[in-house]
């Protein structure tokens, strides 16, 4: 059974450092990043608590909505989907990544006190 | 027609029951203050008149009338029409006292009357012709007067014209003159339906009355004044019992004389002698009926009218006459054998048509002594219904299994009527604690007093603390002269769970209490700062790590165009991002939102021309 866990995960990996594009893995990089940032957020909560909890919130809905956002901008450059996002280009993906995080921070900024 | 006479019959009996009585006159004692305070030695000549005439007014005189005279004449001044006025007055009070006249006082005080002067120099003048027995023309000083009020329309003046008129001869037409007694009581002022006065105060309220009489009695017309107004005016000149100036005293003993002695209106000022209370010791009520200055009316006769039971609405007596000994009028109440309480006693004093206030209503209270009868004490065991009957002398001791039972009656000692007074307490009293618990014994219908006192039941009432207790029973009531305080026994009580001597509740009750400290909603507790900073550094580090695979991936900016538009695209959006840090810590939502708009704009506009660019590099021209 182990093995073929670690089988599929070499290959896996294999395959992604070939296939994907540059450009894929700076996304990659950028939605790790994030996911790294929203966990050890939740780290701190567990660990010391609570206080003061819209900051807490704050934050983690920032890492949530950033990664949310950047899978979309990821889905929308990757050229192997350009069928399904005919009127969208590349850059217009980049201009509504943009403007979706602005109106985000602009919420979480609020609510982080 | 019948409803009509009913509703008549009606409203006098209601107009009457609520007649006014004078609640205000001059006691003896007041009458004595009042002269006492115009016997004073004389200032000037204007106290001398104010003595000497308010004294004589009282029925009394100075101290010593040669000494007056004298002072009058020393300080007599012929040139000035007051000095004349002072002076003529108060000789005219004194026996054997003539100022000098010559015909120029004559002309001084003749040129005074006319319609030039005031109204207070035409009295003075008036008034000095005709106690100096000088002629005057009447009808002259009638015009001079009603020209000189309708310039001055005010209380004194009107007041001062209606005691000049009274000193004119009686064949003069006043006419206008009497109208304005009535006028001027409309001016009056209503207070509660108690005091009738003017608003420049009791010395022109005094000042009217004895003008409005003394005009009255000089034209022999009643004055247009309705018994309620008489009264009211009663209870505003005597509420006051120490005069402030000699004028005010004055003003006062005029009033009192005024209504003590006219022709037409007599207010009766009737009160009991001591307190309104008869008993067997005391079976007569006695009344004082005076004037307003407290002389008695020996003319007048006394009658009970009716005499009503408050509580029962029995009427005792009707039409039973005061007889008159000795200035007070006397009736012996307990012949007619009424039981104890209050009895309304309606009066009416007759023989003078000229009396005012003659129906009075007076509280009397019936007194009597009360007696414990049948007393009885026994202790009555819980299962049984039959009590041991024991001698009221002794101790008794009782625990929770029994029940302390006492009864008793008690009567009036003059009549044997059962009575129920309105006190009728049971108390226990612990001398080594200080507890004292008070129970109420309540009469059944036969009137016979029970009390029962359930120890088991009422073991929270003694804090359960045995010990001896003594029994008092306590009568009390408004109409009992002898109330009761009786120690009956003394009980030893025993119960069955006793705690421990506690402080006794009561005297805690009234101390100070214990303070309460406000407490303040106490702030969160923050974890340690070095704990924060430590991870705001861990959080932050994943970016160094996101620079780094970048790095490896080999990201850069080598195809980083300068355009105008791209750098203001870049500006821009770091324009943005600082804007998000500044609302965090400076601005609200509208302000940031205001600013947001502006560089969003600009970096919209600049960014799209930049992407545009950046596409038509990627895709070649198209």
């Amino acid at each position: 059974m182990s093995n073929s866990v670690i089988s599929v995960i070499s290959r896996f990996l294999e395959e992604y450092t070939t296939k994907t594009s540059n450009k894929l893995k700076v996304v990659d990089a950028y939605l790790f990043y994030i996911l790294l940032t929203g966990a050890l957020q939740f780290l701190y909560c567990l660990l010391v608590g609570t206080f003061p909890f819209n900051s807490f919130l704050a934050g983690f809905i920032l890492c949530v909505g950033a990664f949310i956002l950047g899978v979309c901008l990821r889905i929308q450059i990757n050229p192997d989907n350009k069928g399904d996002f005919l009127s969208i280009s590349q850059e217009r993906a980049f201009a509504d990544f943009l403007l979706a995080h602005t109106v985000l921070h602009l919420v979480v900024i609020n609510f982080i006190g | 027609e019948f409803v009509c006479l009913f509703s008549l019959v009606l409203l006098t009996v209601a107009l009457g029951a609520q007649a006014l009585t004078p609640s205000h006159h001059l006691s003896l004692s007041d009458v004595a203050r009042l002269q006492a305070l115009l016997s004073q030695p004389f200032t000037d000549l204007a106290s001398a008149y104010y003595s000497i005439v308010g004294l004589s007014k009282l029925g009394a005189s100075v101290a010593d009338e040669n000494d007056a005279c004298h002072f009058l004449k020393a300080q007599l001044d012929p040139m000035s029409v007051d000095s004349l006025f002072f002076a003529a007055e108060a000789s005219q009070a004194i026996s054997d006292c003539e100022i000098p006249v010559s015909n120029e006082t004559r002309d001084i005080l003749l040129a005074a009357v006319s319609e030039d002067s005031t109204v207070t120099q035409i009295f003075r003048a008036v008034s000095a012709l005709s106690s100096l027995g000088l002629p005057l023309a009447s009808q002259e000083v009638v015009g001079a007067l009603v020209a000189r009020i309708a310039k001055e329309d005010n209380v004194l003046a009107i007041t001062t014209a209606l005691q000049t008129a009274t000193r004119l001869s009686q064949q003069a037409d006043f006419g206008g003159i009497l109208e304005e007694i009535e006028d001027l009581a409309a001016r009056l002022d209503d207070l509660g339906g108690v005091y009738l006065q003017f608003e420049e105060g009791l010395e022109a309220t005094a000042l009217f009355v004895t003008a409005a009489y003394t005009l009255s009695d000089h034209v022999d017309t009643e004055p247009p004044l309705k018994e309620d107004q008489v009264i009211q005016l009663v209870n505003s000149v005597f509420s006051k019992k120490s005069w402030q100036s000699l004028s005010e005293a004055f003003s006062v003993a005029c009033a009192a004389a005024a209504l003590s002695n006219n022709r037409f209106q007599v207010p009766v000022i009737v009160s009991a002698q001591g307190p309104a209370t008869v008993s067997h010791n005391q079976p007569i009520l006695q009344l004082l009926v005076t004037d307003v200055l407290s002389n008695p009316l020996a003319s007048a006769s006394v009658v009970v009218e009716s005499a009503q039971a408050v509580v029962s609405k029995n009427v005792i007596l009707t039409q039973a006459p005061f007889s008159l000994r000795d200035g007070i009028f006397e009736l012996n109440f307990m012949t007619s054998q009424p039981a104890s309480g209050y009895y309304q006693f309606s009066v009416a004093i007759t023989g003078d048509t000229r009396l005012v206030a003659s129906q009075v209503e007076l509280k009397v209270k019936v007194s009597t002594e009360v007696a414990i009868t049948n007393m009885d004490l026994s202790v009555v065991d819980k299962d049984q219904s039959i009590g041991t009957k024991t001698s009221r002398l002794g101790r008794k001791a009782h625990d929770s299994h029994q029940n302390f039972a006492m009864t008793f009656q008690l009567v009036d000692v003059n009549t044997g009527v059962e009575l129920t007074p309105h006190q009728t307490f049971v108390r226990l009293h612990n001398h080594k604690t200080g507890q004292e618990v008070v129970f109420v014994a309540e009469p059944d219908s036969k009137n016979l007093y029970k009390f029962e006192l359930d120890i088991a039941e009422r073991k929270s009432e003694f804090d359960s603390m045995s010990g001896t207790y003594t029994l008092h029973l306590i009568v009390g009531d408004a109409t009992l002269e002898n109330p009761i305080l009786w120690n009956v026994a003394d009980i030893v009580l025993k119960f069955l769970d006793e705690e421990a001597p506690a402080a006794i509740q009561s005297k805690t009750l009234y101390m100070p209490k214990p303070d309460i400290q406000h407490l303040f909603r106490e702030p969160e507790k923050k974890p340690p700062t070095v704990v924060s900073n430590a991870f705001t550094a861990l959080v932050l580090s994943p970016f160094l790590l996101l620079l780094i695979l970048w790095f490896k991936l080999g990201a850069n900016i080598s195809n980083f165009s300068l355009s105008p538009s791209a750098v203001l695209f870049h500006v821009g959006h770091a324009c943005m991002l600082g804007l998000m840090y500044v609302y965090w810590t400076h601005l609200n939502m509208f302000q940031t939102l205001k600013y947001l708009a502006i560089i969003g704009s600009l970096t919209f506009l600049a960014g799209n021309r930049m992407l545009a660019q950046k596409a038509v590099k990627r895709y070649g021209l198209c």
